[in-house]
Formats: C-alpha cells, structure tokens, sequence
C-alpha cells in the first residue's frame, strides 16, 4: 500500500539528504508527489562522462519496495546501457519475477533490500563501465567495441550540454 | 447516436448553457402563465395530452419530477371544480396550474428536463470547486473514459436489454442513470484523488476530510437510492428491481472500499514523521500494523470480490433477461462478463498464493526470539523500520512477518542475501516464474506505473476511445498457457541454472552463491560443480561470508548473452559508507548547512533539494571550465575505477 511506500521512501530521502554520496542528488521532484523523483549524478572521474551533471527521473510504484522503480535520464545519453528514450536498462532494476530476457540470475535482480542510493551507485558505475553487450542502445555498443575514440567525442558533447556549455 | 454529434460538436460552455436553460425555462414558464391566465384554457388545450403527461409523471423518479407530481394533485381537483371559484385564484393555486399545465405540455417537459441537467451539472460543478478544485489532467481523462463508458453500456442496456418501446420509459430509465451516473462519476474521482493524496506525506487534514465527508455523502446517497430501487421494484417486479438494484449496490461496494483504503491509509501515516525517529508511538503503531494486517487484507479482498461478483451477477442477468443472443448487445456483454470471470480467477488465485505464503511462513520459519532481536539492532530491511517483533529465515534473517509476507508473495528468497527458500507455491509450480498478473497492484494514479504486467502480450486492452470518444474500453486478458510454454525454451537455462545453483548451495551452504552460479555456468552440470568445490577447485572469495551481503548490485544488464557476473571485491554500498564519513571538502564552496539538514517543513526541503543541485551544477561547471583551460589536466591518466564514487579530491 502506499501508506508503507511513502513511509520508506521519506526514510530513503531523508537518509539521502543528511549522509549524500558524492556527486549524487536525490529527491522527490515534488513534494504533493513522493513517488516521482529526481535524482542528480555526476559522471565518474576518468571516464568519458567524467564531469557532466545527469539528470534522472526515477518512478516508484506504489508497492514499493516491493517493486523496483524506474528510471530515465531526461537528458540526452548516449551509451550502450540505455535506451534511446533515457531508460536505464540495469538488472538491479528488473524485479526477480519479470525476466524478458531469461539472461539474469535472480541474484542480480531488484530486492526490497536495494535502495535508491544503491541504483544510483550501480548507475554511476554502469556509466564507467559499459556493458557493450547491452542491446539496450546497439548503436552505442558497437561504437564503444569499435570506435572509442568517436563514442568519447558524443560523450563529450553531452556532458558539455548538460552543464549548459555546449 | 445523438451522442456522437454531442461530441463532434463544440459544446457551449458551462455559462452559456445555463443561461440557455434558464432563459429557457423562464420562456415556457411565461407561455404556461400566458395560457392559464385565459379562463377556460383546460378545454381547448389538454385533452390530447393528459393521458401521456400522466403517466409519465407518475413514476418519474427525478428530484425536479417528484416535486411537479405532488403538485399535481391540487391541479387536477382545481380542474374539476365549477368555474365560479377559479375566478379568483390564489397565488399557489396559480402556481400548481402553471406547473400542470408545463408537465402536460411536451415542449415545456422538455425545457424542465434541461434545466434538471443543468442543475446536475451546475451542482458537480459545485463539487468539483469545493472537494477537488482544479481536476489533474489524468483525473478529467478518467472521468471523461468513465462517462462514455457509462452511457455505451446503458445505451445498450436501455435499448438493447430492456427494449424499451415508450417514450416515458426511456425518460425514467435515462433519470434514473443520469443521477447513478452522477454518484458513479463522483466516487471515480474519490478514488483518483485519493490515490493521489495518498501520494504525498504533506496533504493537509481539511483535504483529507472533505474527500471523506463526501464519500460518506456518495455511500448515504446511494443507500438512499438502494431505497428506491426497492420501491419500485415492489410495484415493477423482481427484475427490474435486480437491474436497478445491481448498479446501487455496486456504487455502495465501490464507494466502501475506497472508505475502508482511505482509512487504512490515515491509520498508516498517522504520526509517520514521528515514526521514522522510532520513538514510543511509532512503535506502539508498528505493533499495531502487525495485528491489523489480516483483518485490512480480508476486508479488502470481501470488497473486491463482492463488486466483481455483484457485476458477474448483473451481467449473466442481462444476458439471460431476454433472447438477445445473437445481438450486438450479448457480444458486449459477454465480452465483459468474460473479462470479470478473469478477474475473479486472478483474485482468487492470488488469495491461493496469499494463503499458501501465510501457512508455509507459520509451519516453517519461527518468531524470532527477544534475545535475538536485542541482538540485531538493524530494522527491517523491507521496511526500514523498527521491528518489535520478527520472523526468522533459516538464513537468520529477521524481517517484519507483514513485510516478509508481501515479498513472498512474489518471490520465493531472502530479500537480503537471496537464499533460495525451498518454497513452492502451487502457483509458482503450475507457471514457472510467477505469473505477474496475479499481482497486479491496484493502478496508482498518473506516472505511478506498477510493474504489473509482462511485456507478452498477456493482456489484450482496446481503448476505443482513442479512435471515437464514445467507444468504451475493454480490456480481456488471454491466458496463453501454451505460449508460455513455448516461451520457456532458452531463456529456461537461468531458471534451470538457478535451481542447479540452489542444489548445489543445499550441499555446500558456506559457497556464496554467485560463485556457484558462475561455475555452473561454465560446467553446466551440477556433479562437475559439486566435484569442483569438493577438489577446492572453487573457493568461497575471503571476506565475505556466508550470506552476508547482497551481491553486488552492479551488474549491467545485456541482452543477448549471460551476463558476466561482475567480479567487484568491494559492494558498493561499502564505498559509499567510507565516503559519506569523509567529509565533503570536495567542492570548495558547499555550504555545510545544506548537506546535513533534513528540514521539517515540505517547502523547506523542497528549497534545500532545489539549492543543493543548483550549487552541484554550479561545481561541476566550474571544475569543468578549469579543467579546458589545463589549470589542472591531472586526471588524464587515470585508470577507470569500480568504486567511481572515489571522493574528489581535484578542487
Ligand atoms: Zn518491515
Ligand atoms: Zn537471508
């Protein structure tokens, strides 16, 4: 029920706010709506997203944590694990139920345990460490296996547009 | 269908209507006035009339009609008298001839019936203004879906049922809906707004008892209504009582249920900001959560189960009313009495598993005792909440018996390190992984999405109002047993995998699953894995212990192939722990006050959210600007690192 989801995900928030992992932001984008977040993150160091500020939107269903949320980055993203749309295609997402693929192990898969700090610290290390075998976005899988030097140039590009620099 | 050309057409707005009607009705008031004033209008006007304005007034249910019957009476013994006392009429007597005449008068009937919509609808304006103010777009939507819906559907009942030959009838029976539909509408906000306030921590008290008050008016109303139906079903007969009565009590359930989720939820967040500092009254709450569980889950599925079966009942009764079989109107309804059956059986089934959860948590996994919860200081790792009391998995994991329950519902492991608990559901074994509709979550308003479906095609929906806005929406669930079968072909090797993973873990539980499992990916056999880990060939990593940690979330996900588990020495939450104790010096000009405050007040938090990203964006430009100019180019070497969370240390 919702009342147990909004209980937790002021928890979340809370804990988010007094003890924030570098680099991320995290909160609800409204606060007549707790389940439709926005979460900041800052592309790691020594990568090529390193510096650029990403915006995220995360959505919780209303059993949370019993679900996981979703997620999309609602800016342009160009990189093998995320679709063109901006959603994020990580197995911490996907609920151990739903399995479209039949590729994950249960292990992997999203638990009530997970939080919201948890996917973003996945998220941030799944931008310094593409899985190019992600058919998630095709074309930035095989331009990260093929060409990095090209696949660093729109990395670049995008994070200059997201500090407004472009 | 007239109802078509309404849509087509721009509709007037609210103003203009009601000018309209008022002038209107103020047009036919004065021709009626004109008419009675002349002294024998009773012999050159009425006759041919009388006998259809009779009976239709005489059992019109409308609020505006009951008041125009009553006054009848007095108008037809004022007929009778000798014209000597009608030379002098009194005012009321005028009035009660007026409003005679009118409801005698075809044209003047029509002008009342208008105004009476313009009334109802002047009065859900009222409503609206009062209870919701501004509607949210999703809102208006539903009501919009809703209202179409509801006159396709009675459309057909009315015409296609029923078959109503006379006029009279078709003006009671559209009465009758247009003040059901009324009430249905309503409650259909209820339910949205109150899924949407339930949404936020903040809503104030007097939203909240507004909604209520006007719930409880919607339930009194259609009890009253209730009432009703079993007036005239006393002079009408069994089945148009059940027809009336059905739609009553359905509003009633609808309405009730909304109540009783309204209530748990006031219950759920009283004294919340309370409760997360865990002092005396959050757990008094959580105690009482844990008791109240049952009961609210009962009450709920009696409520759900009662509106399905009451609409089950109503439509099986239109179907079997008249010979309609072969008509348009038998493929609608038996499309949606199709659909209901669906529904009943998910509900029931889910109620299986809910049972089935509830006996295997009781026979095999105890309470945990008081020692070992003063021992584990932690909360529950569902709900991150204080625990009083405790179920124990063998895993000796404690969780809340509510929360743990609601995970096994869906999900037969330990939510924390994932043991495999050798559950088996007699869902979960009849469908391989569990069939995701069993859980569908009752739908939360707009951008909520739950997870509720899979993305086979399961679930046929045809939102008819997309193409025309009067089509209605069905939706029909197909359950293509066999496809999923054919479905289970490849992709079974995970689930295979994972059971191979779980014997071979019952043998060696100190092996850490993901170790088995990447095993086992290469030897695809459980004797070599078993061989392997007894010849020392695998062993457990050091420094993680048995289920101790959730493996680490960090895997990505790829599409065509096995994931490569993502050997990382260190779980990132580790990291983030180190992280968040070494103090932000990263960027140099973060105000300390922003970082560790978690304000009280909504619109503060909100400012403080606002603050701390605007100066996030602002750092990171400027670090970046630095960084063209070469003031800095000391990081072009760095080798990419898991934990890339590592504090900054450039400014
Ligand atoms: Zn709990
Ligand atoms: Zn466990």
């Amino acid at each position: 029920m919702a009342g147990s989801a909004l209980r937790r995900l002021m928890a979340e928030y809370k804990q988010l706010t007094l003890n924030p992992p570098e680099g991320i932001i995290a909160g609800p984008i409204n606060e007549e709506n707790f389940f439709e977040w926005e979460a900041l993150i800052t592309g790691p160091e020594g990568t090529c997203f390193e510096g650029g500020v990403f915006p995220a939107k995360l959505v919780f269903p209303s059993d949370y944590p019993l679900s996981p949320p979703k997620m999309q980055f609602t800016c342009e993203m160009f990189h093998p694990n995320i679709y063109a749309d901006g959603r994020v295609c990580i197995s911490i997402l996907h609920a151990p139920g739903d399995d479209p693929m039949g590729y994950e192990s249960s292990a992997e898969r999203w638990s009530p345990v997970q939080s919201v700090e948890k996917i973003l610290l996945s998220v941030v290390s799944m931008l310094a460490e593409p899985n190019d075998e992600s058919g998630a976005n095709v074309d930035a899988a095989k331009m990260w296996r093929e060409d990095r030097a090209e696949f660093n140039r729109i990395a670049e590009k995008i994070v200059r547009k997201t500090l407004g620099l472009s | 269908m007239p109802v078509i050309l309404v849509d087509r057409l721009p509709l007037p707005s609210l103003k203009t209507y009601t000018v309209i009607s008022v002038a209107l009705l103020s047009c036919s008031v004065y021709y009626a006035v004109q008419v009675t004033s002349e002294a024998n209008w009773k012999t050159n006007a009425t006759t041919p009339h009388e006998t259809v304005a009779q009976a239709s007034s005489g059992k019109i249910q409308d609020h505006a009609f009951t008041r125009v019957q009553q006054a009848i009476e007095p108008g037809t013994i004022q007929a009778e008298l000798p014209p000597l006392l009608k030379a002098k009429p009194t005012l009321s007597v005028q009035i009660a001839e007026v409003v005679t005449y009118m409801v005698q008068e075809p044209l003047c009937i029509w002008t009342l019936m208008n105004m009476a919509y313009c009334c109802l609808i002047l009065l859900g304006k009222l409503i609206q203004r009062v209870v919701f103010g501004q509607l949210r777009v999703s809102e208006q939507q539903h009501v919009k879906d809703k209202f179409w819906n509801f006159v396709f559907y009675k459309f057909i009942f009315v015409f296609g049922v029923i078959n109503v030959q006379y006029l009279d009838e078709v003006v009671l029976w559209v009465a009758w809906f247009s003040v059901l539909g009324f009430l249905h509408l309503l409650a259909q906000l209820c339910k949205d707004r109150f899924e949407y306030l339930s949404f936020s921590p903040t809503t104030p008290g007097w939203s909240h008892a507004r909604l209520v008050g006007l719930l409880f008016a919607i339930l009194l109303l259609s009890g009253f209504m209730f009432l009703i139906c079993i007036a005239v079903g006393f002079f009408d007969g069994f089945n148009t009582f059940a027809f009336m009565a059905a739609e009553c009590v359905l509003l009633t359930v609808r309405t009730l249920h909304v109540i009783l989720r309204y209530i748990l939820h006031l219950y759920d967040m009283r004294g919340s900001d309370s409760g997360s500092s865990g002092n005396h009254e959050g757990l008094a709450r959580v105690v009482a959560w844990e008791k109240r569980g049952p009961v609210a889950y009962y009450a709920e599925l009696v409520l759900e189960l009662a509106a399905l079966l009451v609409d089950l009942l109503h439509h099986l009764h239109m179907l079997l009313w008249s010979n309609i079989f072969l008509s348009m109107a038998s493929l609608v309804i038996c499309m949606q009495l199709r659909f209901l059956t669906h529904e009943i059986q998910r509900r029931f089934k889910k109620h299986r598993n809910y049972l089935w959860v509830l006996n295997h948590l009781e026979q095999n996994y105890p309470m945990a005792s008081a020692e070992e919860l003063a021992q584990n200081s932690d909360n529950c790792a569902i709900c991150w909440e204080k625990m009083e009391t405790a179920r124990k998995l063998p895993c000796s994991h404690l969780f809340h018996n509510s929360c743990l329950q609601s995970w096994l519902e869906q999900d037969t492991s330990c939510p924390t390190c994932r043991l495999a608990l050798s559950m088996q559901s007699p869902i979960t074994r009849d469908h391989g992984p569990l069939d995701h509709t069993l859980l569908a979550v009752d739908g939360g308003a707009d951008g909520v999405q739950v997870a509720r479906r899979p993305p086979a095609n399961h679930f046929f929906h045809f939102d008819g109002s997309r193409y025309v806005s009067w089509l209605p929406s069905f939706s029909v669930e197909v359950t293509h047993t066999q496809l999923l079968r054919a479905d289970q072909g490849p992709p079974v090797q995970t689930s295979q995998l994972d059971a191979m993973a779980r014997q071979v873990q019952q043998l060696f539980p100190h092996m850490p699953m993901p170790v088995i499992m990447d095993d086992l990916r290469l030897t695809r056999s459980v004797e070599i894995t078993i061989e392997n880990i007894l010849d020392g060939r695998l062993v457990a990593p050091p420094g993680r212990r048995f289920h101790e940690e959730p493996s680490g979330p960090i895997a990505i996900s790829s599409v065509p192939t096995v994931l490569p588990q993502s050997a990382q020495p260190s779980a990132p939450d580790a990291s983030a722990q180190s992280i968040t104790h070494s103090d932000s010096t990263a960027t140099d000009e973060e105000p300390s006050n922003l970082g560790g405050r978690f304000s009280k007040s909504p619109s503060e938090r909100e400012r403080i959210l606002h603050l701390r990203k605007e100066q996030l964006l602002q750092a990171a430009r400027r670090r970046y600007l630095d960084k063209q100019e070469g003031s800095k180019p000391s990081f072009d070497s760095c080798v990419v690192d898991e934990n890339v969370i590592a504090p900054d240390t450039m400014a």
